[in-house]
């Protein structure tokens, strides 16, 4: 088994802008996904983010910027495991925010550090 | 059509469909391997349809597959006449097959091309229930809770990922076999769970999932496929399965283990679990054996209250150590409460309920609610059952939470 991070983007001026309600049924299908990865033995870790952030650099912090600026951000994260690239792909084409059509997930290998 | 015993037909047409879908797509799709496989799919349709108007209650064929068979496969070479067909020869094991209608082998092998490593876990149910348990697309979706669009575009997109890679062609050898094994397992294991959960279907119960799941095991077994985890796993189901009658009160209502009418629970099932789960003892410990040691100390507790909990929660222990699950580790914080330790249970839950996806997950806040309710703290109770009722849509499970808060002074 290998290890994948998959980064949830979606709008956040949309986000930002759901009530409450809706906000939280947005999180039970979330969930729903998650305890569906748990159940199959995937499931690492997963936690959404706020709407907040700042960039940092050398000799700069944004705050907002680029963040609010991007029609799609980061919005949370879920780690799994997978036996392979493309399983960890058909496992993220499960998240409800796809289905939707409010979100875009991107799939990252956790880069394995040889000694050899 | 108006054939008043035309039902005789469709029950028959049925039964073949059920026990024949996936070996026809199969068989076809192996020895046609130019014809793309929604188009054999098409012609497998096509000729229970044909088998629907041709057939009458008095003029059922004799071997009712075999009619079918013979249907897909002249419609097969239709398709490709006027091509250059070196395949059109049909060898000596396709006359045999069309005795049978089928391999008698092919469920199994389809069963471990089905556990292909590059599919998600979802997807391997779906295909499975769809070409070696052959329920049709309408059938999978209510049981999965999913629309039937959605299953559909699910097998649009594997069905292109079969025909580049022939996965439901290929024949694993024994190697991979047993490599494959734990994903099967994995398989068998999440469809009866969809059969047992009450948030799927209509019913509290879909027993038919979980009655493919235990045929499936059994399938294993009987094939002698299987290892120690197969036993803990069909014992684990089967200790589940016998206990379903007793899950759902008079009206249908969902009902708690402490609620439930024990004269109710199948013991023959629970007698043969037993000697499956005796076979498993001889392996490793897996999160099946941890699973199927739980289940057994439930069926066997005389009652409620005289249950085993110190030890189930230790079992819930030693399978989170095994893999860390915030779902399992629920289980536990219940097991721990009704083992008497209940201000380490509630520290447990109140610590999941900070993890943000888990602070709306329904069982999660049903479970404090109840065990709030339980403890006499009515203000804490009716808060978590207040957010466990917004937190589903399932009318079982909006009855069951309205039950609990009735009884709130």
């Amino acid at each position: 088994m290998e290890k994948f991070l998959l980064l949830v983007r979606e709008d956040l001026k949309r986000r930002a802008k759901l009530t409450p309600a809706e906000f939280d049924h947005q999180t039970q299908l979330m969930t729903q996904w998650v305890e569906s990865m748990a159940r199959s033995g995937n499931y690492l870790q997963a936690e959404p983010l706020t709407n907040d952030g700042r960039y940092v650099g050398r000799e700069y912090v944004v705050s907002d910027g680029p963040f609010i600026e991007a029609k799609e951000s980061i919005s949370g994260y879920i780690l799994i495991t997978a036996e392979s690239f493309d399983q960890a792909v058909s496992i993220a084409q499960g998240c409800p925010l796809i289905a939707n059509g409010v979100g875009v997930v991107e799939v990252r290998p956790i880069l394995i550090m040889s000694n050899e | 059509m108006n054939d008043p015993r035309g039902h005789i037909v469709r029950d028959r047409v049925d039964d073949v469909y059920k026990s024949h879908y996936g070996k026809l797509v199969a068989t076809l799709f192996s020895h046609y391997p130019d014809i793309p496989l929604e188009t054999i799919e098409d012609i497998v349709q096509d000729s229970f349809a044909a088998a629907m108007t041709g057939w009458t209650a008095d003029t059922l064929p004799a071997n009712p597959a075999g009619w079918v068979f013979t249907v897909c496969r002249n419609k097969a070479i239709n398709k490709l006449k006027g091509e250059k067909n070196r395949w059109l020869q049909l060898d000596e094991e396709m006359d045999k097959e069309e005795n049978e209608g089928g391999n008698a082998d092919l469920p199994v092998k389809l069963l471990f091309a089905c556990a292909h490593p590059d599919l998600s876990p979802k997807i391997q149910v779906v295909i499975t229930l769809k070409y070696v348990a052959n329920l049709r697309v309408d059938a999978i979706a209510g049981a999965l809770g999913m629309t039937a669009d959605a299953v559909e575009k699910m097998l649009f997109r594997v069905r292109k990922k079969i025909r580049e890679e022939g996965i439901l062609l290929t024949d694993p050898d024994p190697s991979l076999g047993a490599s494959r094994l734990p994903t099967v397992h994995k398989i068998i294991y999440l469809i009866f769970n969809e059969g047992y959960k009450p948030s799927s279907g209509d019913e509290a119960v879909n027993e038919d999932l979980c009655e493919e799941a235990l045929l499936l095991a059994k399938e294993l077994i009987d094939h002698r496929l299987g290892d120690t985890d197969t036993a803990a796993l069909y014992a684990l189901m089967l200790f589940n399965a016998a206990r379903f009658r007793s899950r759902t009160g008079a009206s249908g209502e969902l009902l708690d283990l402490d609620q439930q009418d024990r004269s109710l629970w199948d013991q023959p099932m629970i007698a043969l679990a037993c000697d499956f789960f005796r076979d498993a003892r001889e392996g490793a410990m897996s999160p099946y054996h941890y699973e199927a040691a739980i289940a057994w100390l439930h069926c066997t507790a005389p009652s409620f209250a005289a249950t085993d909990w110190a030890t189930i929660g230790d079992l819930y222990l030693r399978m989170l150590r095994m893999n860390p699950n915030p779902f399992v580790e629920l289980n536990y914080a219940i097991a721990l409460y009704f083992a008497g330790k209940k201000s380490k249970a509630f520290e447990l839950m109140n610590g999941l309920l900070r993890q943000s996806f888990l602070s709306q997950y329904f069982l999660l806040n049903a479970a404090l609610g109840k065990c709030y309710l339980l403890d006499g703290d009515y203000d804490r109770a009716k808060t978590f059952l207040t957010r466990a009722l917004e937190q589903t849509g399932n009318p079982r499970e909006i009855a069951f939470i309205r039950s609990l808060m009735e009884k709130i002074p």
